[in-house]
């Protein structure tokens, strides 16, 4: 009978075309297969057992521990009084385990009835495991770089989980993209290597491998929501960031910019908790950008329309007399911003026995933006499950449906901000907004949009696994998983006609709809054992396939009779806009194997391989190869060693080098697609179609090998731990639109060409001291990374890109400009005019430096490299303090040596009179203020993009602090609580940074040009405080 | 054991079930199963259209403009200018970084390529052999023809390809300049393989066979083959599918569209799908409450072209307008004189939502060729030259030619010829291109007596775009520009 099982699925499978029904038929034949072993034998009572556990330190009983008589499945829990009770067979003496999460399980032998355990917490117990690829280990036997993110760090309420690896990793660099709630942030590990391909690190969760790209339609104005923020960071227990070469190669063709492991709270074996978190906070802007009020702004546009027309005389905009009678005007900012309420709601109950283990949590979090009618807003809901079928066999689930909703601003509605003359107001006389600018220079009402327009976002996402894991033998385990992403996201957009954007066309209402559909199924079988009692091995091979789908397909209208409708009924309408839709598919084919090898705990040896198969690559080239090797000699095992062991208890040297790659390149770019184009002929419009780009049938993946040698020390029994890092990455065939000259036809080709370099050190710490009333652990992590540019292909040696230059010898996002040089005097316009790039320069106009030495200047010619987005260092500083029941938690981090684009400035530089412009114009040239750093007001600059808006972006900031306070046991006792906690946290507080515009943690998001700061959401402070209340 | 078995049968039935690594686009056409009917044929023509008008800023959507018009007597930036590139080229101060060059060559060359795809792969079908795929072929052959004969005005030696690019090799990118003669040979020759096209198509836009022979006019003009280009806009004159329009403003009405003096024209609609006519927003006026004006192309005063024009000469205030009524208050606002060719009524409030078509060669332009040719073959006027330059004039309500200076030299009548097609094609990228074929010294003295002296010989060509350069070291620039 069992025998027939597979052909009949086998039948089913050529029947059955859903591939996901297929797969769960599969693991549920699988489970009936194996059969369910439940063995319950009588017990035969020999003497019975009472006993209480209690904290070592505090002598607080401790519930839910577990006590198991050592050889037996005989186990009891301790109750709230952290009393337990035995009746058994076995006979006195005999020895106990003793066991709880975050305590050091401690054996007792138990000679007589009645015990007392003690246990002593182990604050290292979750730094101990490391989560690897396919599998987990002690960070002792680990011989790559990897670290975790400790519980104390994901302690403090995140927004999203990015910002709980914030100053927390060496080598890691996390920055916020915008201030707009929902918004993602860009993770950079040890460097960013593709120019073109994607940067961001591959996500880990629960065993399921993705890449966090936004799922958009395109309908949405600003910024689209970022995928991960549908993942509550609460449900997060810990986050292991693999580095180098010989962590990451077991994920070939994606761990070429690292892979970041996520794993969420699972239920353990200890009675039922339930755990209710609750804070309140609220944010408000961290710093304004300064501009000129109502008076300030008059004198400037009566100079500016003065310079350009000197018949008209100096106030040509307004009277001495009528700017006295102005007062400050319209504060565009004050009137935009609010303070915004944040909370957080999370409830979760965990808990289970020997067999099966739960954990559920509900989450709401709710955030208001600091811009007015902009938010985020997420509903989740999770379920873990673990449990044993048999003696051999296992299952695990991990589900997790959440919500999001986003109300977004739109693009340009920061610029619009800043450059709103403070003269206009917000209404008319008659009330009807002020539709836009009301000089030359359009651009719509920033108010009217926040308030008006709708430009919002829901999200919903399922994300699962399920597992089942078998004992074939003693020592081989098969593990077999099924996972799914589904991500549904619609957007709506309506631009009324009561506002600019929305006049022109008498409204305008677009609905998009996008969706994102994964697979994923994973096999490997894992081979652990010991032979001579002092080789250990441990083996695995495997076999892994993903899929996705995406699809998106918007809709629209225009010509509303009014707006009442807004985007729920576009037939509404009277001009319908073009219907879009679009599709495309990847996948991923895999084969694995690792090998781990030790010698007595001394000497360790790793080796992996992955050859991946991935659908994007052209057709000549779909399968790379990606091995690693690692080695490491754990010193302190070593005889010699045995005397300085009390100071120094762990010495491990190690190194590795392997190759990993980047798929990120988008789908069939290797074929030769064609367009449809329209053109009218007479009063109808046609379709054609034509060829977008040239066929490349060799195009693959990016390739990364990486090099890296590391020691890690442990002092006074682990009490102060450093962790040293060298390492070097070199990526070659790098995806680049290698420019083609125009006559061909296209613009550029995607080819495997040009290489970047990275190279640096990390250096990371953690102390921790305590007694029994006070403790104190920190941990500190600093890195310096170098980017260079090695080759760009095609014997190139740079290209320009707007205003950043790829260039050989120097590092990605690099600004590229003129240098100022001064202001033109009454007196030099003879000699020094020709660097003003000015036909008719005049006094007042800024000096350029004459880069090229043709004696004048030109943007074209006298262009050179201005500094560059990427910083020196990174740090991240955190200590952790507790006091009886107090604790403070404090996270210091920061950026030194980058540098930042400050778009705003440039547009609120130009000083010419018809929009807003920063208090620096009060300092303008004139006749009677001959200023030599800034120029005079200007009818009609010419902009140009020099040094003056490259700003150093360095910041050292108090990004987190934290003080909470438990309520000691007694007192929560009498309330029937395990314990409440109550804490106050500030993020953001405090922050040391040169730049002057809103905040230094900025970029926006592509390599090729990070650090512009251009009309992105400012970022803001919170003060928020709440409960944690466990039952 | 059995155990075992189990699992080693599942184990392998699940590898069995892997994805397939072929990409299967299902939103996108792959050239490979494209070029199969007359229908696909149509298609990829119909994409050559498209490059050299669709959105805002392509060729015939301003592009022309603001990239060779602004270089002129009669044109200057307006006050919405702001690009600096434009700015420049006003001024004549740009150089071989000005973005607009960059625009210029690679559009044109982006239609070139869409119509080598064209004939390649409609010429190499064995099936597509009736007579609508031998019209899509000339058709083809007819807009390649135009762009060409756009570049090698502006360009000089510019590199000819007459093949899609299908392969990335040495030979594709690093093309040479083909000297302007040889450019010139295929341009005529592929404008007498368009002479086949139907002399009517139902699709009004679509490329007739009157106007390949009207092109074909102009490129002989050009060459200075006066007999050729007498003879060729005889044939267009005679084959009395075109006429003049009797009022003057028909030619840009709406409701005219492509009528009887329209030979080949750029096509707008707006408030559709489609594009509206950018040339009516950007010489719309600023000044005007409720005309959302962006008044970026100016007249240049000191060209003296709104005071060429005699006040009778019903041309003058359909050409401009001095004065516009605001359609929120209906109150009428004086404005210096604008560009009013393409202003549509219909869409005040929005200018760029305008529907009417800019001119590319219209009946007007061929009875000029006409006169001109005849003069230059005839070493001075004949009487036909003054009957076909009097009908415009005709039209235009002013004084024939004939009774007012019936004795002109070739010179003299040369000019005639040159001011009317000056006044009469305002606003149609047509003054720069007149300009340039009489030569430097004619060029440079024009401008200077308008004012523009930073006017030098070599502006009778525009520099290759650096950039081109760079990636291709075959290419070399325009001699003049060479430093």
């Amino acid at each position: 009978m069992k025998i027939r099982f597979p052909v009949a699925l086998y039948y089913l499978k050529h029947k059955v075309m859903n591939k996901q029904l297929h797969a769960f038929l599969w693991l549920f034949a699988f489970l009936i297969s194996v059969g369910i072993n439940a063995q319950n034998t009588k017990p035969l009572i020999n003497s019975t057992l009472n006993g209480t556990v209690v904290d070592q330190v505090s002598n607080q009983p401790i519930p839910g521990v577990t006590v198991q008589i050592k050889g037996t499945t005989h186990a009891a829990v301790t109750d709230l009084d952290g009393k337990f009770y035995f009746q058994t067979g076995q006979i006195f003496p005999y020895t106990l385990v003793v066991s709880y999460m975050g305590y050091i399980t401690a054996e007792h032998i138990a000679t007589k009835d009645f015990v007392q355990i003690s246990l002593k917490e182990d604050v290292k117990e979750l730094n101990e495991i490391v989560i690897i690829g396919y599998g987990s280990t002690s960070k002792k036997d680990y011989t790559g770089a990897a670290e975790t993110v400790a519980q104390m760090s994901l302690k403090a309420t995140q927004k999203t989980l990015e910002s709980s690896l914030q100053g927390s990793v060496a080598g890691v660099n996390v920055t916020q993209t915008s201030g707009q709630p929902g918004a993602g942030m860009s993770i950079r590990i040890r460097g960013g290597s593709s120019i073109q391909g994607g940067n961001e690190p591959l996500y880990v969760i629960d065993g399921f491998p993705l890449y966090n790209s936004e799922v958009t339609s395109g309908v949405l104005s600003g910024t689209p929501t970022n995928p991960l923020s549908t993942i509550n960071p609460s449900d997060i227990e810990s986050i292991t960031v693999l580095k180098d070469a010989s962590s990451t190669a077991i994920y070939g063709s994606r761990g070429a910019n690292g892979v970041v492991i996520i794993t969420t709270k699972k239920g353990s074996n200890n009675a039922t908790t339930v755990n209710y978190d609750f804070t309140i906070g609220q944010q408000s802007v961290r710093k304004k950008v300064d501009v000129l009020d109502a008076q300030g702004f008059s004198k400037l546009r009566n100079a500016a329309l003065f310079d350009s027309n000197p018949a008209g005389g100096p106030n040509q905009y307004l009277t001495d007399a009528q700017i006295a009678q102005l007062g400050k005007g319209t504060d565009w900012q004050d009137a935009a911003f609010q303070k915004g309420l944040t909370q957080n709601h999370q409830l979760s109950v965990s808990g289970g026995n020997n067999q099966t283990k739960y954990a559920v949590s509900g989450n709401y979090y709710n955030q208001e933006g600091i811009i007015k009618n902009t938010g985020f807003e997420r509903f989740s809901g999770r379920v873990n499950l673990n449990s044993k079928i048999s003696s051999k066999a296992r299952f695990g689930l991990n589900l997790t449906v959440a919500e999001t909703k986003s109300k977004v601003a739109p693009t340009g509605l920061v610029t619009a901000l800043l450059s709103m003359p403070p003269t206009a107001t917000i209404y008319e006389p008659d009330g009807s907004y002020t539709l836009r600018n009301p000089f030359e220079n359009i651009f719509a009402n920033p108010i009217a949009t926040l308030n008006e327009r709708k430009n919002q976002s829901i999200t919903d996402r399922i994300l699962g696994t399920v597992y089942g894991e078998y004992d074939i033998l003693k020592n081989l385990v098969l593990k077999v998983s099924f996972g799914t992403d589904m991500i549904f996201n619609k957007e709506k957009s309506f631009l009324p006609s009561s506002i600019y954007e929305g006049s022109i066309t008498n409204g305008e209402g677009k609905i998009g709809n996008a969706e994102s559909r994964s697979w994923l199924n994973e096999n490997t079988l894992t081979y652990t054992t010991v032979f001579g009692e002092k080789h250990h091995l441990n083996a695995l091979a495997g076999y892994t396939q993903q899929s996705s789908t995406r699809e998106f397909n918007t809709s629209g209208s225009q010509q509303y009779v009014n707006d009442i409708t807004s985007y729920y009924s576009l037939q509404s309408g009277n001009v319908a806009l073009m219907p879009t839709s679009g599709e495309s598919t990847w996948a991923l084919n895999s084969y694995l194997t690792r090998v781990n090898y030790n010698y007595d705990s001394k000497y360790f040896l790793t080796g992996s391989l992955r050859a991946d198969g991935s659908s994007r690559f052209g057709k000549d080239n779909k399968w790379g190869y990606f091995p690693s090797v690692a080695a490491a000699w754990q010193i302190s095992n070593e005889s010699f060693f045995t005397p300085v062991k009390d100071v120094i208890n762990s010495l491990k040297i190690r190194t590795s080098w392997g190759a990993t790659g980047n798929q990120e390149i988008g789908e069939y770019q290797s074929l030769s697609t064609l367009t449809s184009v329209k053109y009218l002929f007479g009063d109808q419009i046609y379709t054609g179609f034509t060829p977008t780009r040239i066929s490349n049938n060799n195009l693959g993946w990016e390739l990364t090998n990486q090099f890296d040698a590391g020691v890690d020390v442990g002092f006074f029994n682990d009490k102060l731990n450093v962790t040293i890092d060298v390492y070097r990455k070199t990526t070659k065939d790098l995806l680049l639109d290698v420019q083609l000259p125009y006559t061909t036809g296209f613009t550029s080709s995607l080819q495997n060409f040009g290489s970047v370099q990275n190279q640096g050190i990390e250096f990371g710490l953690n102390a921790s001291l305590g007694n029994t009333a006070f403790s104190w652990t920190s941990n500190f992590n600093i890195a310096f990374n170098q980017n260079k540019i090695i080759a760009l292909g095609n014997g190139a040696e740079f290209y320009t890109f707007g205003n950043y230059i790829l260039k050989v010898g120097q590092s990605l996002g690099t600004f590229y400009g003129a240098v100022t040089d001064g202001i033109l005097q009454t007196d030099e316009v003879a000699t020094k005019g020709v660097y003003t790039g000015n036909a008719t320069p005049k006094a007042g106009d800024r000096l350029y430096k004459d880069i090229n030495g043709d004696g004048a200047f030109t943007t074209a010619a006298d262009r050179t490299s201005i500094g560059d987005a990427q910083p020196d260092f990174v740090f991240g500083f955190s200590n952790n303090f507790t006091y009886r029941g107090f604790e403070l938690a404090i996270l210091v981090n920061g950026s030194v040596g980058n540098k930042i684009l400050n778009g705003n400035l440039q547009a609120l530089e130009l000083y010419n009179g018809q929009q807003n412009a920063s208090t620096s114009a009060l300092d303008a040239w004139t006749p009677t203020n001959p200023s030599n750093t800034t120029p005079r007001a200007k009818l009609d600059p010419a902009p140009v993009f020099s040094n003056r808006f490259v700003e150093d972006g360095s910041f050292v900031r108090v990004k987190n602090i934290a003080l909470s306070y438990n309520l000691p046991k007694k007192l929560s006792e009498k309330l029937s609580l395990t314990s409440v906690k109550f804490r106050v946290i500030g993020e953001n507080l405090l922050t040391w940074t040169k730049y002057t515009g809103y905040d230094p943690e900025v970029t926006n998001g592509t390599t090729i040009s990070p650090g512009t700061d251009t009309g992105i959401y400012p970022a803001s402070k919170t003060i928020s405080g709440g409960l944690i209340v466990t039952f | 054991m059995k155990k075992t078995l189990i699992f080693s049968f599942v184990a392998l039935f699940l590898i069995s079930a892997c994805n397939s690594l072929d990409e299967d686009p299902k939103a996108f056409i792959s050239s490979a199963t494209f070029y199969k009917t007359t229908e696909d044929a149509d298609a990829a023509v119909i994409a050559i259209h498209n490059a050299i008008n669709s959105s805002t800023h392509t060729l015939y959507n301003r592009l022309i403009q603001i990239s060779t018009e602004m270089a002129t007597d009669d044109y200057e930036a307006g006050p919405r200018a702001r690009n600096a590139h434009v700015r420049a080229l006003s001024n004549l101060t740009h150089d071989a970084s000005n973005d607009r060059m960059i625009e210029l060559w690679r559009q044109s060359y982006d239609g070139i390529n869409r119509a080598n795809v064209a004939i390649d792969n409609i010429s190499k079908n064995p099936n597509l052999n009736s007579q609508k795929d031998k019209d899509l072929i000339n058709e083809a052959k007819f807009l390649r023809a135009v762009l060409y004969f756009n570049i090698v005005r502006w360009f000089g030696d510019v590199p000819l390809v007459l093949h899609e690019t299908t392969v990335l090799n040495s030979e594709a990118i690093n093309v040479s300049n083909t000297p302007e003669a040889e450019v010139y040979t295929q341009i005529e020759k592929d404008l007498i393989d368009a002479e086949a096209l139907p002399v009517v198509q139902q699709n009004k836009g679509r490329i007739t066979s009157g106007a390949a022979k009207s092109i074909l006019a102009k490129v002989y003009l050009t060459e200075k083959k006066w007999q050729k280009a007498a003879e060729k806009s005889k044939e267009v004159i005679d084959s009395k599918v075109y006429d003049l329009f009797e009022n003057y403003a028909d030619v840009f009405n709406v409701a005219t569209k492509n009528g009887k003096e329209h030979i080949f024209s750029a096509q707008f609609k707006g408030l559709t799908n489609w594009n509206g006519n950018m040339l009516a927003s950007t010489a719309a006026p600023t000044s005007v409450p409720g005309i959302a004006g962006d008044q970026a192309d100016a007249l240049h005063k000191e060209g003296g072209l709104f005071e060429a024009f005699a006040e009778t000469d019903r041309r003058k205030y359909i050409t401009f307008a001095v004065e516009f009524v605001s359609p929120t208050d209906g109150k009428t606002y004086k404005v210096t004189p604008h560009f009013n060719k393409y202003f549509d009524p219909a869409t005040p409030t929005s200018p760029g939502q305008s529907s009417k078509n800019t001119p590319i060669i219209r009946f007007a332009e061929v009875l000029l060729i006409y006169a001109e040719a005849l003069n230059e073959q005839n070493s001075g006027p004949t009487a036909e030259a003054y009957a076909a330059i009097d009908r415009v004039r005709t039209r235009a309500g002013i004084p024939l030619l004939s009774e007012t200076s019936p004795a002109l030299s070739q010179d003299d009548f040369r000019e005639a010829v040159f001011e009317e097609r000056r006044k009469e094609l305002v606003y149609e990228y047509q003054r720069w291109f007149d300009l340039a074929r009489r030569g430097p010294d004619y060029f440079v003295a024009k401008l200077k007596a308008a004012g523009k002296t930073n006017a030098q010989p070599k502006h009778v060509h525009f520099p290759i775009p650096q950039r081109e350069l760079d990636l291709n070291p075959n290419l070399k620039q325009v001699p003049a520009w060479r430093k």
